[in-house]
């Protein structure tokens, strides 16, 4: 394997008494589309939260293309190339669809408060490529007959497809998706990994948290998975589901 | 279509208002509403920088009114006592006001709701002790007077008449700015953190640091406010700068539609002639009074009152348009 695009060495995350995380080392390849899953309570989305830097790891290092993130706040590691979705979608309820893709480019884009006050050349110049690029990504995910509407007035299964189109809009090379599939009926998942199989053809790694096992066995090429904060088991699809612990973590064990 | 019909009525409307805004001092005309004007113009200032910060970046200030009063004690100390220039001084005064935002920007934007709403409040009532207990150079609660007019070059704004223009030139200018800082890159980050912060981290806005500089943009406009006041009135005291006035900002910006630019001017223009009308006949039960329309506005027009006449004319105005498109 090459140089893995993420890397974690041992990342642990103690909330009081509990161990969310518990020394965690993963590899993920470039260019793939890696599912993490586990039963409730396994730590993905706290992992999730360490990678994107809501808040600071306990213990370990993540390395991001090498790079370690340690004291890289949150907002810089988006313009680094990390990009995330959230299990309750968290849409700008406040603006249009458009707008919210837009919001996305804002890592990509440095007119400030000058240029934008003062309407300068270089801010008019800018806002054009943001529209163009927000067109783009709003068309990638199908939504733009819904430019101009409020981005909550959207079904729940537009709204998980234009929290997509706004972390892509961030032009990241990784893609963190927190449940994408869950909420959606079974048309709206086949759109989904249609969309998630075109993200990675662009050239972005996907890493996804999510529970619906047909939607992970049918677009993960490496499958990793925690229980109560640890790896358990990794593979493909496959070898993961004939894995002793990982049947033993869905199903209980047997009481001896 | 819809976009274009309401663009050309925008404009006819913003063309007709700006005439009337132009002939509003005029003897012949609304001279006699002047002064009012000019207070209405300058309230309207500082009701912008909240509506930028708590309509559109979700923020809550109740002590506003210490911006307001920084940079009106600036200018009238800087000008008066040290004879400053009232020019040089008005832009003292407001990068002072702009730092002091500042610095104490990044320790209370770690507070949030209520708690920022407390935190201001207590910021408030700190200053306007200040602005009486500094008596050496403020005055103490009896004020100051012989502030000089501003000037440029040998003409003096010596009248209403003059200073009308002069206060509506920066109102204008504030507003024209507001607006374009709304409908950008930036605007948009000032909406996303009120959308969700979390969101707006996740897309690589550094949600402190815009909350800081809409606060301190927010200040500087109560400070050129503060300094306009203060050359109008040729006299400072602390009594403009008080709790009440903090409050009655906040009604300003609730009237004009927390999320409105324009609005701002119809809020403080309601409040600022409730105030002076209707307001002293309720002697201090006002506070109650503004308290009332405040919870009634929020309950009943949570979009404002502005925002919400806007929104009824345009339906009327649409269904006219539709009728007249019917065979």
């Amino acid at each position: 394997m090459s140089q893995p695009i993420l890397e974690t060495k041992s990342v642990s995350k103690v909330f009081g008494g509990l161990v969310a995380v518990d020394k965690v080392d993963l590899k993920i390849e470039a260019g793939k589309i890696t599912a993490i899953i586990g039963p409730n309570g396994a730590g993905k989305t706290t992992l999730f939260n360490l990678i994107t830097g809501v808040y600071p790891a306990s213990d370990g290092e993540i390395f991001f293309q090498g790079k370690p993130l340690k004291n890289i706040p949150a907002h810089k590691r988006v313009a680094l190339g990390i990009a995330r979705t959230f299990q309750n979608v968290l849409l700008f309820g406040n603006m249009t669809v458009l707008e919210n893709i837009m919001t996305g480019q804002h890592p990509r884009s440095h007119y400030g408060f000058l240029g934008a006050a003062l309407r300068l050349p270089r801010a008019h110049r800018e806002e054009e490529t943001i529209y163009l690029n927000a067109m783009k990504y709003l068309n990638m995910v199908g939504l733009g007959a819904y430019a101009e509407q409020n981005a909550l007035s959207l079904p729940l299964g537009q709204q998980k497809l234009l929290a997509i189109a706004r972390a892509m809009a961030t032009e990241p090379q990784l893609l963190l998706l927190d449940e994408p599939g869950a909420g959606l009926n079974l048309l709206e998942k086949r759109e989904l990994s249609d969309l998630i199989h075109r993200i990675r053809e662009m050239g972005t790694t996907v890493v996804l948290v999510e529970h619906d096992m047909p939607l992970v066995m049918g677009i993960a090429e490496w499958v990793i998975v925690l229980d109560s904060g640890q790896k358990i088991a990794e593979g493909t699809a496959a070898q993961v589901q004939k894995d002793e612990r990982v049947i033993s973590a869905y199903l209980g064990e047997e009481v001896e | 279509m819809l976009a274009r019909i309401k663009s050309k009525w925008t404009y006819l409307v913003s063309a007709a208002l700006l005439v009337f805004l132009i002939l509003i001092p005029f003897d012949w005309f609304l001279g006699h509403y002047t002064t009012l004007m000019i207070f209405i113009g300058i309230s309207t200032m500082v009701t912008v920088g909240l509506c930028l910060l708590m309509g559109y970046t979700g923020q809550v200030s109740l002590g506003q009114a210490a911006f307001y009063g920084i940079g009106a004690y600036f200018s009238a100390v800087l000008s008066k006592t040290y004879g400053v220039n009232p020019w040089l001084a008005m832009l003292i005064a407001a990068a002072a006001t702009g730092a002091f935002a500042y610095v104490i920007g990044y320790p209370i934007f770690r507070l949030r709701g209520n708690y920022l709403a407390m935190a201001t409040l207590g910021l408030g009532l700190i200053i306007w002790i200040l602005f009486r207990q500094l008596s050496q150079f403020t005055g103490g609660p009896d004020g100051m007077a012989g502030i000089p007019f501003l000037s440029v070059g040998g003409f003096v704004f010596d009248t209403s008449f003059k200073r009308y223009f002069l206060v509506w030139f920066f109102c204008l200018a504030i507003l024209f700015i507001s607006q374009n800082i709304v409908r950008s890159r930036t605007g948009r980050a000032l909406r996303a953190i009120h959308g969700s912060e979390a969101a707006a981290e996740s897309v690589g806005i550094d949600v402190t640091r815009f909350k800081v500089k809409i606060f301190v943009l927010s200040a500087v406009y109560a400070s050129l406010a503060g300094s306009l006041l203060v050359h109008h009135l040729r006299f400072v005291s602390p009594q403009p700068f008080d709790f009440l006035a903090s409050i009655k900002f906040v009604v300003m910006a609730v009237i004009g539609g927390l999320a409105s630019i324009w609005g701002a001017i119809f809020g403080a223009g309601a409040t600022r002639i409730l105030s002076d009308e209707l307001m002293f006949r309720f002697g201090e039960w006002d506070v109650v009074i503004y308290g009332l329309i405040l919870m009634l506005v929020m309950i009943f027009m949570p979009e404002g009152l502005f925002v919400r006449l806007r929104q009824l004319l345009e339906r009327w105005r649409l269904r006219h348009t539709w009728r007249e498109a019917e065979p």
